[in-house]
């Protein structure tokens, strides 16, 4: 049985770290880009059930990165990581159809659960 | 008849022939116009000698000066040898000397074996002329009508030689007048030439010193009116002039100089100026002053504090120039003095408000973005608890993957630590006292900001210009944040323009009060407005259009402008640019 492909973009090193197994623990599997750029090159975008985005990164934030797909008619559920704990980027980010909001740190169960609504969506 | 008529005939013949020869004698003078005496004499003493049938006759003229006299002798043609006229001086010499009214009338001699009756005849009234000897042997000389021949003779030469000599003595007084006139007139000429000379060279030499008097009238004039605009500029100026001697030794100080020291002018002659400059500035002072003295330089500018007498101290800004004499002999220092000590303060005060600023800048930056701080504390954190979770799921698994939760504890130690620097960091940041809300002047606080970035806005060549509310009631709120937030407008204004080339680059910072209890500021410029597209955006964090930006300026601003109950906004400018507003509560009001 294939495991569910989710895509985690995040400048921070630590994030692309660590994520990976604790995905891996839940029973996803998972692919790390460290950029917005990088991930819309790669060949995962079409395969990305689920994406782990960062929103302030130097070149496209998260946001543009949201927009972006948007245009291209990709409609990958998103969960926002964020280390700013900003009311209006949190409401931003929702409003615009994002699934989950997760402020760092955020807790396992927190990620799983968002994961799982965004799963449990499509 | 026989003897009378005989004789009655010789006499007739005889007076006729009388009457020819007076007649002839008359006529003598027509042929002596304007002759000399010797011709006179000799025509007379010819006529004479042949009329009468004479042996001789002798004249002997005095002349002019009285003692010198002129002879001469005319013999007959029966007389042999030849007479001189010394013979018949010699005859005469005894009569001739003595006084001529003692002239006898004849006189007999013997010439040789000749009896000669000689008769003198006097020249003039007085024989002053000269005298007249007629010699004949004949027995009847001299005949009644031959001495009346003879003395008219003598009478007409007396005559002619008086009027000659009359004429000659005219004509040499005329000559004699002509030439003391020609030499007079010559004289004159001379004096004339002279004169003329001499008053033209008085002329000159009074134009001269007319002119000299004029200039020296006008020299003294401008050396009066130019050492009166001096001391007048000495006495006036502004700023405080003083003079020393090569040695610093104060020689004269105008009165602001005096008032900056407090000391009086003669108080100040008996010190150095070294003795009033405080201790730390004697030594580069005295430096620069023997550059100038070495003619290193010519003037030099320096900041220093002078000791007042009443022992403050007061900062000046000295320019100092070497005075030197018309050959190039330093004579004295000049000082022109400024008291800065005001700007020195100010000074002081901006760089503190600068310091303090800068300080803020980083303060709210981190205090008002949470956002910001998260980002650099929340991140490591996140490591943490994402590997600790996975790390304890590893260990719960059956079997445990220890292996892996061996890896996840050794980053989240590794994470931990991370979290620990940059706390560590932020408490650094930290460090100064927070933010205190107190009643301020916003205009002021807005001009302190203003002069704080002239120099930035020159070099991007803005001009600045500001429209500030008198009366403006205070405002509530940390100075130093809504100065942070105030000269990021204006910074973000600058930028805005650094494109822009074909307008000037201006920029207005106006404040007003507001119905609402509140005070507005407004920063508006003519740069390149705002686009529509990212209009939403402006605000958020890590929004940028600029190529360097960290796009958190306008977040910051925000964050402290909703802090302070206060707001902040922008609107696009009808013509070119933008401008941001924001509006801050009156202390009052709260």
């Amino acid at each position: 049985m294939q495991r569910p492909l989710v895509a985690v973009v995040d400048d921070d090193e630590s994030v692309r770290e660590s994520l990976p197994d604790l995905l891996g623990e839940f029973g996803f599997d998972s692919k790390v880009f460290q950029s917005a750029e990088e991930f819309l090159v790669s060949a995962s975008v079409g395969q990305t059930k689920c994406l782990v985005l960062d929103i302030a990164m130097p070149g496209m934030t998260g946001f543009d990165l949201q927009q972006e797909l948007k245009v291209r008619g990709q409609s990958i559920p998103i969960i926002f990581i964020t280390a700013q704990k900003d009311d209006t980027v949190r409401t931003r980010a929702l409003k615009q159809g994002a699934v989950g909001f997760l402020a760092k740190p955020f807790s396992d169960t927190a990620l799983l659960s968002a994961l799982n609504t965004a799963l449990g969506l499509r | 008849m026989s003897a009378e008529p005989e004789r009655s005939t010789e006499e007739i013949k005889h007076l006729r022939r009388c009457i020819n020869d007076l007649v002839s004698v008359i006529a003598l003078p027509a042929t002596w116009t304007g002759g000399a005496p010797s011709q006179i004499v000799g025509n007379s003493l010819d006529a004479l000698v042949s009329m009468l049938s004479l042996d001789f006759i002798y004249a002997r003229l005095r002349e002019s000066t009285g003692t010198v006299f002129t002879e001469m002798v005319r013999v007959g043609s029966s007389w042999e040898p030849k007479l001189q006229p010394e013979e018949i001086r010699e005859r005469l010499q005894p009569w001739l000397e003595n006084d001529s009214e003692k002239l006898p009338v004849i006189v007999r001699e013997f010439f040789g074996e000749r009896a000669i009756a000689l008769v003198p005849l006097q020249l003039g009234m007085l024989a002053e002329i000269g005298v007249i000897v007629a010699g004949s042997q004949r027995a009847d000389f001299p005949q009644q009508t031959e001495r009346l021949v003879l003395n008219i003779a003598a009478n007409q030469a007396a005559i002619g030689l008086q009027e000659s000599g009359l004429l000659r003595t005219q004509r040499q007084i005329a000559s004699d007048l002509d030439q003391r006139v020609a030499e007079r007139t010559r004289e004159l000429a001379t004096i004339n030439e002279e004169l003329i000379r001499e008053i033209g060279e008085r002329k000159k030499k009074e134009e001269e010193l007319r002119v000299n008097e004029e200039a020296l009238r006008l020299a003294h004039g401008q050396i009066a009116r130019s050492e009166e605009r001096w001391r007048s500029v000495f006495e006036n100026s502004a700023i405080g002039v003083a003079l020393t001697d090569l040695d610093g030794r104060f020689i004269a100080a105008n009165p602001v100089f005096q008032k900056m020291l407090g000391y009086t002018e003669e108080e100040l002659e008996q010190l150095r100026f070294l003795d009033i400059t405080v201790e730390e500035d004697r030594e580069a002072n005295w430096g620069l002053v023997q550059e100038l003295l070495k003619g290193k330089r010519r003037q030099f500018q320096i900041e220093k504090q002078y000791r007042r007498k009443n022992g403050g101290a007061v900062w000046v800004r000295n320019s100092v120039s070497m005075v030197t004499g018309s050959e190039g002999v330093p004579q004295f220092l000049m000082a022109l003095s400024e008291d800065v000590s005001e700007q020195h303060e100010a000074k002081l005060a901006l760089d503190k408000a600068r310091s303090d600023l800068a300080h803020v800048a980083r303060v709210s930056t981190l205090s008002a973005l949470t956002a910001s701080i998260a980002h650099e504390v929340n991140q490591p954190l996140s490591g943490i608890v994402t590997n600790a979770s996975t790390c304890l799921r590893m260990l719960d698994s059956n079997p445990p993957n220890l292996e892996g939760a061996r890896e996840t504890a050794r980053r989240t130690i590794r994470d931990g630590n991370r979290a620990s620097e940059v706390i560590t960091r932020l408490r650094a940041l930290f460090s100064k006292k927070s933010a205190s809300f107190e009643p301020f002047d916003l205009n002021e606080a807005a001009k302190e900001v203003i002069a704080l970035s002239g120099g930035e806005l020159q070099r991007n060549r803005v001009i600045v210009q500001t429209e500030l509310a008198s009366e403006l009631p205070s405002v509530l709120g940390d100075r130093i944040q809504i100065q942070q937030v105030i000269l990021n407008l204006i910074r973000n204004a600058s930028d805005a323009m650094s494109a822009v080339d074909d307008r000037p680059r201006e920029l207005l910072v106006e404040t007003e009060r507001e119905e609402s209890g509140t005070v507005r500021l407004r920063v508006r410029d003519t740069g390149t407005g705002i686009n529509p597209e990212i209009e939403e955006k402006l605000f958020d964090a890590f929004h940028t259009t600029k190529g360097d930006g960290m796009g958190i300026g306008l977040s910051v601003s925000r964050s402290i402008m909703e802090r302070h109950q206060g707001r902040l906004w922008a609107i696009r400018n009808e013509g070119h640019g933008a401008a941001f507003l924001f509006s801050i509560p009156c202390s009052t009001n709260t």
